[in-house]
């Protein structure tokens, strides 16, 4: 690591430990995740439940934390004109840029841990009943599960940095992070061409990206669990790269 | 139409920012209205202009609360920070809403705009305006309704020489015409002049509240601008929160 | 210099000042002309919103014309791909089901029909769990009776009392209506007098209970009466990954024997909708048919006489809706917090110090532009998305135009809903991104976990009741029928509640937000 870098990360952890913001939606990622799927979890099961998933269902509402996450460690500067004094102390744009998603990515898979932590433990503690398969970490695909949602949601928290930084006004962003996915979701369901809805959920960040949650039915999947995470790795990095390069030649 | 104000509190957590503040303001002149940072000033048009609410105490305007006045920026104009604007809306279009809002006709806009220079510009979006034109705009907003009362919050904030110059006018004019003019500002050289009276505030009291020329010879200054400023810097020695060193 | 710390007077003015402030909001009303022309002003001289706006309708109609341009059906008729048939329509417009074998004879002016149902039995083909044997059994809605219909012709109106394979007697006509008979009973009867058929029915043949009397309005005088069965397919339902739901029908077939048919035969012999081909068992084992022996008429058939719901639904061009209401949520929110933002709320609050009548106009606005975009946005993309399914050789149900309209409007008034609760959120945090995030999370999330197969059937009904997602039900074109078995789940388009009561529920939490913004609104400082 560059001593820039290095410097970078500091600075940009120094301002989120100062601001109450960013460690509520941390917060917010935990409890959202945690409290959905225990809801979701005591609607109850059936035999053929895949119980790893359902649990884990909250990491449709922690998501939206997780986005707000990513776009709020950018957009708050923009909104206030703090990214000048950013710009003036950093010139170089892209380590600044790259200090934040790198922070983004730590602190939310750390958020990200204790999300999935909290709901499989709230899954073990109250099971979902009506013969739902009991949960067991000790099942590899439980645990792919389990790791893979903790890193969906850095994922879409490192998405929401990348579009904050893109659109800049932050609702926008939060509309964009948020609806494009539901977009792709949403006509999925809906198409009347297989072919063409098995495209769609290859190449949807939200459906392929959580079939990391899936533990049975995966021969039926069209896309592998950890391929899948990678689609939405490939939406990240994309939004990232797009967001960085607009940050490089746009005026501050 | 007065202004009073009546021992007006108000605390912001273990923040005192206003602690007892009464004053009058009359109409027929400028009253300069004067005091350190945090002294209570932006508080205190805040409360006026019915934004904020006091713990205690009461600001009416020509007998009433601010709150309860019909079409209210035909009683009082306001201007408080010249950067309120939507980017992305014209001058003249931010003129427009605040007319509808006051049922004033369209063409008043186009009044005001000229009034405050701004004519050439009224198509432009304000978003890409100079703190300077943001300042006349905000003035525009303010002289809308033609009110007998203004309350303006430091408004020579980013004027060139040549635009204070244009405001000094306009304001002794505006009071020149009868009406109650209220002018914040923590330069006395900018009130030089034009202030008939001086309100001094410092944390959340009135210091001091006394026409120019008496408030100069009470302090026994020199005279002319030097003497103004002498005269504020010994009122508010003791009230102001952060001043370095030297002074 | 020190002073009391609460002048009396002081206390007791602003008191009286705060009850003729009250008395005066009151007296000149929440709404304000001049604010809600001031607000609209606003909202129209904002490119961004403005175009957000536009970018709603836009979005919503051309997912309508990609989703309805890119679908294509044909049928197979053998080896050859040819054209759907067209969709049989029932009298109300709908599209039915109209198949059952049918021993019948003329009914010229008045009469009566009256028959005991001595027994009735069917099997059905390959049923689960292990969908490896054919079983004898009735599936629920299995029908067995007797029926006055116009003519012979597919979709003609009727009237009809039966007995069920599990539901006991009931009373139908045109298809869609269904009533209850009493209890235990064996026989049926049907009386025509004119327009008016009335349905009884009897446990012993002697006391007879009146089931309902029905119009079938322009009946001619000459119909076709007699004894009919019919049943339908077994259906089975399991999840599809994508989504959506995969539904499997299993052929069945009933059988019943009627006796103390009187008037007595003879009888005619008809299939009505007969159909492209014959199952196995029909072939092999028992075909549809008629046999009489003495007083007895023991009558087998398959098929329905009932609604259809397996073509596509109208709803589909609307599937945009969702993705537009998210466009106008961020312009609602962003209506409310980029005042918050610039500052600009303090002038607006200068202009108008009354809060309540300011947070009403930006709602009115909001509400009124969502309700306008969503009206032509669903009017477009419904008949748009209409034809070009037809046209794609899709075969759409058909729903009536008063339909048409309520699922446009409600679809508009759908927008709407969410765009006040999107404002009020806004007013309500003051921040853009988390009012947007919030009216996402509790209108798109819950509608998608319920309608994406992602949560169980149970739980999305739950939610969609409980959410402000519920008002998504205005969308439902196509209604439950209890007398036909379906999925009818929120993942296969099916609400829990009706239009108006979803409608209600979303408008209810507009309501709520819209109170708790005005509340913080009163209670902060600007």
């Amino acid at each position: 690591m560059t001593g820039e870098l290095r410097a970078g990360l500091r600075a940009e952890l120094t301002k989120l430990r100062t601001t109450p913001a960013p460690a509520w939606l941390l917060a917010a990622i935990v409890a959202l995740t945690v409290g959905a799927g225990a809801a979701a979890t005591a609607v109850g099961g059936s035999p053929g439940t895949d119980t790893p998933r359902l649990a884990l269902t909250g990491v449709q509402l922690g998501q939206a934390a997780a986005v707000m996450f990513g776009i709020s460690v950018i957009s708050g500067e923009y909104a206030t004109g703090l990214i000048r004094t950013t710009f003036t102390a950093m010139p170089r744009r892209a380590s600044v840029l790259a200090a934040k998603a790198g922070l983004v990515a730590g602190l939310g898979l750390a958020a990200g841990a204790l999300a999935v932590l909290g709901s499989l433990l709230a899954a073990t503690l109250a099971p979902p009943g009506g013969g739902a398969p009991a949960l067991s970490l000790a099942d590899g695909a439980t645990l792919r599960a389990a790791i893979g949602s903790a890193l969906y949601l850095t994922l879409m928290a490192v998405f929401g940095l990348g579009v904050g930084a893109a659109v800049q006004d932050a609702a926008t962003a939060a509309g964009v992070a948020l609806g494009v996915p539901y977009l792709l979701t949403i006509v999925m369901t809906v198409v009347n061409d297989q072919d063409l809805g098995r495209l769609l959920y290859r190449i949807s960040p939200m459906s392929a990206g959580l079939t990391v949650q899936m533990t049975t039915d995966l021969s039926a999947s069209p896309i592998g669990p950890w391929a899948g995470l990678g689609v939405l790795a490939a939406w990240a990095a994309a939004a990232l790269a797009g967001g960085g390069l607009l940050v490089l030649v746009r005026d501050a | 139409m007065h202004i009073e104000v009546n021992d007006l509190r108000k605390r912001y957590g273990p923040a005192v920012a206003l602690d007892g503040m009464s004053f009058t303001v009359r109409p027929g002149h400028v009253t300069g209205f004067v005091g350190p940072n945090g002294a209570g000033k932006s508080t205190a048009m805040r409360v006026i202009l019915g934004l904020d609410a006091p713990d205690s105490g009461s600001a009416l305007i020509g007998g009433r609360p601010y709150r309860s006045l019909r079409r209210p920026l035909t009683h009082v104009g306001a201007l408080l920070d010249a950067g309120a604007l939507q980017p992305g809306r014209t001058a003249r279009n931010h003129l427009l809403w605040l007319a509808h809002s006051q049922d004033l006709p369209a063409s008043r806009t186009d009044e005001v705009l000229d009034l405050t220079g701004l004519g050439a510009v009224a198509r432009r979006r304000a978003g890409g305006f100079s703190l300077g034109m943001r300042q006349r705009l905000g003035l525009a907003a303010a002289l809308l309704g033609d009110p007998a009362v203004l309350v303006l919050d430091e408004p020579f904030n980013g004027l060139d020489p040549e635009g204070i110059v244009w405001m000094r006018g306009l304001l002794a004019d505006l009071a020149g015409q009868g009406r109650a003019v209220l002018v914040s500002s923590h330069l006395m050289s900018e009130l030089q002049d034009i202030a008939g009276r001086l309100v001094v505030v410092g944390r959340g009291r009135v210091i001091a509240d006394a026409p120019v020329a008496e408030l100069i010879a009470q302090t026994g200054g020199g005279d002319g601008r030097a003497g103004l400023e002498q005269a504020y810097l010994r009122l508010t020695r003791d009230a102001a929160e952060f001043r370095g060193t030297t002074s | 210099m020190s002073r009391p710390a609460a002048h009396p007077d002081a206390m007791n003015r602003g008191s009286m000042n705060q009850g003729a402030m009250n008395r005066d909001a009151l007296r000149r009303g929440l709404i304000d002309r001049a604010v809600l022309r001031a607000e609209w002003t606003k909202f129209r001289t904002v490119r961004g919103w403005v175009a957000g706006t536009v970018a709603a309708v836009l979005l919503i109609v051309a997912l309508a014309m990609l989703l309805a341009g890119g679908s294509h059906t044909s049928c197979s008729n053998g080896p050859v791909e040819v054209a759907c048939p067209a969709l049989p329509i029932g009298p109300g417009g709908q599209a039915v089901t109209d198949r059952f074998y049918f021993a019948h004879r003329e009914l010229t002016g008045d009469g009566t029909l009256t028959v005991r149902v001595a027994s009735m039995s069917g099997i059905i083909t390959y049923p689960p769990p292990d969908h490896d044997e054919i079983v004898p059994g009735l599936v629920p809605w299995a029908k067995a009776g007797i029926i006055v219909k116009q003519s012979l012709r597919v979709g003609a109106p009727y009237a009809a009392v039966m007995l069920t394979g599990k539901q006991g007697v009931h009373m139908q006509d045109d298809f869609v209506h269904d009533t209850p008979g009493p209890a235990g009973a064996r026989w049926l009867r049907l009386a025509r007098s004119g327009d008016a058929i009335t349905g009884y029915a009897s446990a012993d043949g002697i006391r007879w209970t009146a089931i309902d009397t029905v119009r079938l309005q322009g009946l001619p005088r000459t119909v076709r009466i007699g004894m009919f069965v019919t049943s339908p397919s077994d259906l089975s339902v399991s999840r599809n990954s994508l989504g959506g739901s995969i539904t499997q029908a299993r052929f069945t077939q009933a059988s019943a024997t009627f006796d103390h048919v009187t008037p007595g035969g003879p009888w005619s012999r008809d299939e009505v909708g007969g159909h492209e081909g014959m199952t196995d068992w029909e072939r092999y084992h028992r075909a549809n048919g008629v046999s009489e022996s003495g007083g007895t008429v023991t009558v087998t058939g398959t098929g329905d006489i009932a609604p259809r719901m397996d073509a596509v639904k109208p709803e589909v061009s609307l599937t945009g809706v969702a993705p537009g209401l998210i466009v106008l949520v961020v312009v609602a929110v962003t209506f409310v917090t980029a005042e918050y933002r610039r500052g600009l709320i303090r002038t607006t609050l200068l202009a108008t110090p009354g809060r309540g009548r300011v947070l009403a106009a930006k709602a009115v606005v909001a509400g009124a532009v969502a309700f306008a975009a969503g009206l032509v946005a669903a009017a477009v993309a419904l008949a748009l998305g209409t034809k070009m399914l037809t046209a794609g050789g899709n075969q759409v149900l058909p729903v009536s135009a008063l339909t048409e309209v309520r699922v446009v409007v409600g679809a508009a008034a759908l927008l709407a809903a969410c765009a006040v609760t999107a404002l009020a959120l806004g007013a309500l945090s003051r921040r853009g991104m988390v009012a947007v995030t919030a009216a996402i999370a509790v209108i798109i999330v819950p509608w998608t976990l319920a309608t994406a197969s992602i949560l169980p059937d149970e739980a999305a009904r739950w939610l969609l009741c409980l959410t402000p997602a519920a008002g998504f039900a205005a969308l439902q074109a196509i209604p439950a029928y209890p007398q036909v078995v379906a999925h009818y789940a929120p993942a296969d388009g099916y609400y829990p509640l009706p239009p108006w009561a979803g409608l209600a529920v979303s408008f209810g939490y507009a309501a709520l937000a819209l109170a708790f913004a005005l509340v913080r609104l009163r209670r902060a400082d600007a």
